[in-house]
């Protein structure tokens, strides 16, 4: 192959990849699933990786939303109750978490609750 | 006869296969393919939309520099296409457009150009940009983070960042099995171990890679791993699973035995490599970074020149204007 004729193929070359590139990135943007897959909880103590799929998916753990999730609860009840973040407390998402996922690993005896177990230091 | 000197050389073994630089940068390309395929059938789209781009910037910031500079086109070469390729293969199917400007624009001219182009660069192109955006962007070379939202079947987590926070104890969930055969996270292009090997062994064959550098950097994390896990298997991992992840096989073949940044002497390219390999692990094991290879393989790229400084004694002795 002459070096002309390499030139003009590199030219090629770079013009489609350009146009796949582009229509790659502007045709299939990154979306956020409706249901979160995995999700990256940050803290001043280290990241934490909480797999969503697995705690809530049948073939899981099988957690119902509003264990969690309690933006659709009775607004009667209160957060610090007894079962839920403990008395007396106004929780945090920390706290929240803490007691929340600690919580239920101890009891089911599954799971991990050592702190460096969880957070990536 | 005239006494006039008719050609000067300087020392270093010289190597030639017959064929020109862009029928070597292109079989480069051909060897990576495997890698690429599998990347891009596991993360679709946005992986080749990845790998696309990079290609396509780092051969446009060529040509844009040889405009600015007023030089002849050198896009033809293929080495800028190369470059692309490879830093595209080093990055997470998420990442944004620019970081794929930027990196390419790092490679292209910082690492390459400024230094006088092909076969001047101290530094391997691809590795230092990489360096320069990990050490930028923190959460986009994080692949736990950036690729929470795919399930492709798989354990999903990095292996390597689970190594570094939980211990070994954490790894038991990967199979060497499904490591090998790409069944794990990554960026594009580096997680599909037989792939690598089968376009490293191609390169080999064809005369276009040097074995020694490959070889012993894989022989200096093999025995390195080794050596840890030896001597306490409860907190690093073994060999294998070191030699099966990160970018430890994309850099055996396809980016530490890079021309310009590596020894051209036998000697010096096993030191190069093994001590390559021994960084990176050393790195992994007991440094900061969950991967250890960049910083590792850039490392040893300033110990080239040194190196190469061990070489053979010329055989005879030189008779001035013979």
């Amino acid at each position: 192959m002459s070096s002309k004729n390499g030139q003009a193929l590199a030219f090629a070359l770079a013009a489609i990849l350009l146009v796949v590139g582009v229509v790659c990135y502007a045709a299939f943007p990154q979306k956020t699933p409706e249901e979160p897959v995995r999700l990256m909880l940050k803290s001043t103590a280290g990241k934490i990786l909480f797999d969503h799929k697995t705690h809530t998916d049948d073939a899981g753990y099988g957690i119902a939303c509003d264990d969690c999730h309690h933006e659709e609860q009775d607004e009667s009840q209160s957060c610090s109750g007894e079962d839920c973040h403990g008395p007396d407390s106004d929780p945090k998402r920390g706290d929240a978490l803490h007691t929340n996922c600690k919580g239920c690993h101890e009891d089911s005896g599954a799971g991990p609750v050592e702190c460096a177990a969880c957070h990536i230091m | 006869m005239s006494s006039q000197k008719k050609l000067v050389v300087a020392h270093a073994p010289y190597w030639h296969d017959g064929s020109k630089i862009s029928t070597k940068n292109y079989h480069i390309m051909i060897a990576a393919l495997p890698a690429v395929l599998m990347g891009i059938s596991q993360y679709g789209a946005p992986a080749l939309g990845v790998i696309a781009f990079a290609m396509a910037c780092a051969m446009i910031w060529e040509v844009v520099w040889n405009l600015i500079l007023k030089k002849p086109a050198s896009v033809g070469d293929g080495s800028a296409a190369v470059t692309g390729l490879l830093l595209g293969m080093l990055m997470p199917a998420t990442a944004p457009w620019w970081v794929i400007a930027l990196g390419t624009l790092i490679a292209i001219i910082v690492a390459k150009q400024i230094f006088g182009g092909i076969g001047f660069n101290p530094l391997n192109p691809p590795l230092l940009a990489l360096a320069m955006l990990v050490i930028s962007f923190t959460g986009i070379f994080d692949f736990n983070e950036s690729l929470r939202h795919y399930d492709l079947g798989f354990v999903m987590t990095y292996p390597l960042a689970d190594l570094k926070a939980f211990g070994p104890d954490a790894i038991s969930k990967f199979g060497l099995g499904d490591l090998f055969m790409g069944r794990q996270a990554g960026a594009i292009g580096s997680t599909f171990g037989l792939g690598l090997i089968v376009g490293g062994l191609y390169l080999m064959l064809r005369g276009h890679m040097r074995w020694e550098i490959s070889l012993s950097f894989l022989a200096g994390v093999f025995i390195t791993a080794l050596l840890f896990n030896l001597s306490d298997s409860a907190k690093y991992a073994g060999p294998l699973f070191h030699l099966f992840t990160g970018y430890t096989l994309i850099a055996a073949f396809f980016l530490v035995p890079e021309d310009s940044s590596s020894p051209a002497n036998f000697i010096p390219m096993l030191i190069f490599g093994a001590m390559a390999g021994m960084m990176t692990v050393l790195i992994r094991n007991i440094g900061a970074y969950v991967d250890g290879v960049v910083f590792a393989v850039l490392l040893m790229n300033l110990c080239n020149p040194l190196l190469d400084k061990i070489r053979p004694k010329a055989i005879g002795k030189v008779v001035e204007n013979a």
